[in-house]
């Protein structure tokens, strides 16, 4: 699958970027000793331009999944959908808006990008699941969901490796926590998601891929503004 | 399908919403995807709700047909932002009543969360659950602005040609801080028809156009919609694109020139190709003349071919009838850089008809030769090319079935000495008739020796692989005494001879087959024949009355019946025994009758015949003339 290929594209470009920028590896690329901030930029760039892609497409496929349910099952307007109970994720902040987000840290931003990626892996993988044991969607239903699933698990490890690069070139600081504490985060116990429906996981994630593309875009632009902003 | 039908419906409800911007009733509020309704609800509801720049966004509403609340102010606009489960029914932060219009600011819009929609009169409460929504999806942005195109390139056939259509994002929407992202929808129709062409939708602020027609005017409008979304914006003002024949001489020139080059070209090289395949021969004498061969004087240049070394020894070595300095001023006239090689050969003589070197059976077999004559000059002038026999050993004289003709008819007559000399001398004559200087057989008396020795013809009955030549045995026979051990000397001399030249048993096979020995059992004057076909007999005319002679071929092959014959009568082969005498064998005999065992009967002298007790066999056929045997050939030629 496309997802999956380009998944495990981002995680070889960024693991070989990450060795690249090592400096103890063999090559032409130049030390930033000072952690200079145009040191490195153009492979930051680069990691950034496909992180956003990464996730410009999973938002795209939970956006398709959705309008799928929503055609067979629940159409509305706005496609709101009947939400009876709030998502998950809404005990994680996250900026409502442009100058939210702005003035929002670049570490703060960061995180909240891991924390919304972490909160979804789980719920991702067991809707796949069901998905795929419900009778009444088809092969290409259950393999939008399985790519889903799998993006989000890649675009958390690109984003950490986007998180641990900038840390390395002084970008941000060092207060963004790996990925342990990003999952001790979680409430210890919260099954919340496991009693929403597949429809109102569905709505769920297409709004917070969508929070997590556009995070990242600011963030990007806000770093590197030259390029492609 | 039913995506599909729910864009229809969503463009429909573009084009309504379009037409009815500002205000009108009677429009939905943003129909869902099956919610397919022409007519508005009559309370008092929601229009629309748009946001251009997911930043702020707007709400209309209609009184519906309550038309009594329709003053500005009757109707109020609450709305509950679901951010908390504890969140309240807010008032519009800001009415545009002109419009029926709710403006939410920056501050009051909040992304990703759940906003809904109430009208509320006096006392009633007008609220619908299909007016909730969330900010991102009903964001509908601006359309592009700056549209405007440039001309890429016209075809070669001055047709077509593509344009570059490029255009910048809506301003509103904030595209360099990555808040927004965009992607563009061109379409475009020729001026006055009906039907849009969509392109792809594409992220990029340009889009090349392709194949429009020269001097069609066509119309290109945009329009935008955020990435992963389905709403579009609206469509922009249209912009007209229209290119007139552009008179590019220089383009269709270069375009002529080139093609004339090329045709130029082609014709040149087809031009070249044609003279050199016309004039192939002329030009390979030029490039690679020819290496003039190596020929040797009197000597066919045939035999100077890788191969044919034994010819050429045998040639060289004087044993073919073929005399080295005979072909010299015939063959060579023509060519002068023909250097001839003197071979110092014993047949220097040209012409000679009696000469003394050997006859040519002689000294083909490398014998010494008491008389000795020649038919080279025969052979070699009757043949003016040289035909690919191999030492000129086998010398084919056109003349020779004539004089071979007349020598049978000479034998064929009964025969008489005189006729047979007569005959003889038709012979003689016959040849000097013809202008070709044939040395005859000169000793006709019945001196067997001197006839032998006369060897006229050589009748090469076969060639051998190693360069041999099988001659008939009636010449090589040398009847010097009339005795069987004179015979069995020469035939064993004539196996020497064989063994001299080839080798032995193939020798011996090749005489038995070939050859039919005529030797006369005692003058029995009989013939037999065993297993060889082929009767080469010869003329023994010198012999008085022994016009034929009889041979008892040894069969090898085991005939029993034969054996009571090899008894009695003489073979020349090996392993017979030898006659009395024997005359020279006739190359051509006749064969009168096939006797009751199986022997071939020819035409004995009957005189001649010493022992009776051969004659036992009938001989039916003595008297009677060969004429059975005249083929119509020789028939023209026996005329007097």
């Amino acid at each position: 699958m496309p997802g999956n290929i380009r998944s495990v594209s981002v995680v070889w470009v960024l693991s070989v970027c990450l060795f690249c920028s090592r400096p103890t590896s063999v090559g032409a690329a130049p030390i930033c000793a000072n952690a200079q901030t145009g040191c490195h930029i153009l492979s930051l760039a680069n990691l950034f331009d496909r992180v956003i892609q990464h996730s410009a497409r999973m938002h795209g496929v939970s956006n398709d999944l959705h309008s799928e349910f929503e055609q067979y099952f629940l159409p509305s307007k706005n496609q709101i959908g009947r939400v009876s109970r709030n998502c998950h994720t809404s005990d994680i902040l996250t900026p409502n808006g442009k100058e939210n987000a702005q003035r929002m840290a670049r570490e703060e931003l960061t995180e909240v990008i891991l924390k919304l990626l972490v909160a979804w892996r789980d719920p991702l993988w067991h809707f796949h699941q069901s998905i795929a044991h419900h009778h009444d969607f088809n092969n290409f239903s259950s393999n939008k969901a399985l790519e889903m699933s799998d993006m989000v698990h890649e675009l958390r490890k690109g984003v950490q490796k986007v998180a641990e690069k900038m840390q390395m070139l002084g970008i941000i600081s060092n207060s963004v926590s790996g990925l342990a504490s990003h999952e001790a985060s979680l409430p210890s116990g919260s099954a919340e998601w496991r009693l929403m429906k597949d429809y109102e996981l569905l709505y769920c994630f297409r709004r917070d891929s969508n929070k997590v593309q556009n995070y990242l875009k600011i963030l990007k632009c806000r770093i590197m503004p030259e390029h492609g902003c | 399908m039913a995506v599909s039908s729910s864009s229809n419906l969503l463009v429909l409800l573009l084009l309504i919403s379009s037409l009815d911007w500002l205000s009108t009733p009677g429009s939905t509020f943003l129909m869902g995807w099956d919610h397919v309704t022409s007519s508005a609800p009559p309370e008092p509801h929601f229009t629309k709700c748009i946001s251009r720049d997911l930043e702020t966004f707007r709400c209309w509403w209609s009184p519906g047909n309550f038309h009594n609340l329709s003053t500005p102010g009757a109707l109020r606009v609450f709305y509950n932002k679901k951010d908390s489960p504890t969140s309240e029914w807010k008032e519009c932060p800001e009415y545009i009543h002109s419009n029926r219009e709710c403006f939410f600011d920056a501050e009051h819009t909040s992304v990703w969360i759940t906003y809904c929609m109430q009208l509320r009169s006096q006392n009633v409460t007008y609220f619908n659950e299909d007016d909730c929504f969330t900010v991102e999806n009903i964001v509908r942005p601006d359309p592009p602005v700056s549209l405007n195109w440039t001309l890429l390139n016209v075809s070669p056939s001055g047709v077509s040609y593509d344009v570059m259509v490029n255009w910048e994002p809506p301003p509103s929407a904030d595209v360099s801080l990555g808040w927004m992202r965009i992607e563009y929808e061109i379409q475009y129709r020729k001026t006055n028809t009906t039907n849009w062409k969509a392109l792809k939708i594409q992220p990029h602020t340009q889009q090349t156009i392709y194949g429009l027609h020269i001097g069609t005017e066509y119309e290109v409008h945009i329009r935008c919609r955020m990435q992963a979304f389905t709403k579009f914006g609206e469509f922009s003002d249209p912009i007209f694109i229209l290119v007139t024949e552009i008179p590019s001489k220089g383009h269709e020139s270069t375009f002529q020139l080139t093609l004339v080059f090329v045709f130029g070209v082609v014709g040149i090289l087809i031009v070249i190709m044609i003279i050199v395949v016309s004039q192939q021969h002329r030009l390979m004498m030029i490039l690679l003349p020819p290496v003039p061969a190596p020929k040797i004087k009197g000597i066919d240049p045939e035999l100077l071919k890788k191969g044919k070394l034994d010819e050429l020894n045998l040639v060289l070595s004087g044993g073919g009838m073929g005399g080295l300095s005979t072909y010299a001023p015939d063959f060579y006239q023509d060519e002068p850089w023909v250097e001839f090689i003197e071979v110092d050969a014993e047949n220097a003589d040209n012409g000679e008809k009696e000469d003394n070197q050997g006859s040519d059976t002689q000294r083909l077999l490398g014998q010494p030769q008491p008389i000795i004559h020649h038919m080279n000059t025969g052979c070699s002038n009757a043949i003016s090319f040289p035909d690919d026999d191999s030492g000129r050993a086998s010398c084919y004289d056109p003349d020779l079935p004539d004089q071979d003709t007349l020598m049978l008819m000479a034998t064929l007559l009964p025969g008489q000495p005189e006729n047979v000399e007569a005959s003889f001398d038709i012979v003689e004559r016959a040849p000097a008739a013809e202008g070709v200087k044939q040395p005859l057989v000169q000793t006709q008396t019945g001196e067997p020796q001197t006839w032998v020795n006369t060897d006229f013809y050589a009748q090469v009955s076969n060639v051998m692989p190693s360069g041999g030549v099988v001659l008939s045995p009636g010449q090589q026979l040398r009847i010097q005494e009339s005795s069987e051990s004179a015979t069995e000397e020469v035939t064993q001399k004539k196996e020497k001879e064989h063994i001299s030249s080839e080798d032995t048993d193939q020798k011996k096979q090749k005489e038995l087959k070939f050859q039919l020995l005529v030797v006369d059992p005692e003058g029995s004057g009989y013939t037999t024949e065993g297993n060889a076909w082929q009767i080469s007999t010869h003329l023994s005319s010198s012999m008085p009355g022994e016009g034929y002679q009889t041979i008892h071929p040894q069969p090898v092959e085991t005939r029993p019946a034969a054996t009571a014959e090899n008894n009695q009568s003489p073979y020349i082969l090996p392993d017979s025994p030898q006659s009395q005498f024997f005359t020279p064998v006739a190359d051509y005999t006749v064969v009168q009758e096939v006797d009751s065992q199986h022997s071939l009967l020819l035409n004995p002298p009957p005189r001649q015949s010493p022992p009776p007790c051969l004659t036992q066999h009938p001989l039916k056929a003595l008297p009677a003339m060969p004429v059975g045997y005249i083929t119509p050939d020789l028939l023209g030629n026996l005329s007097p």
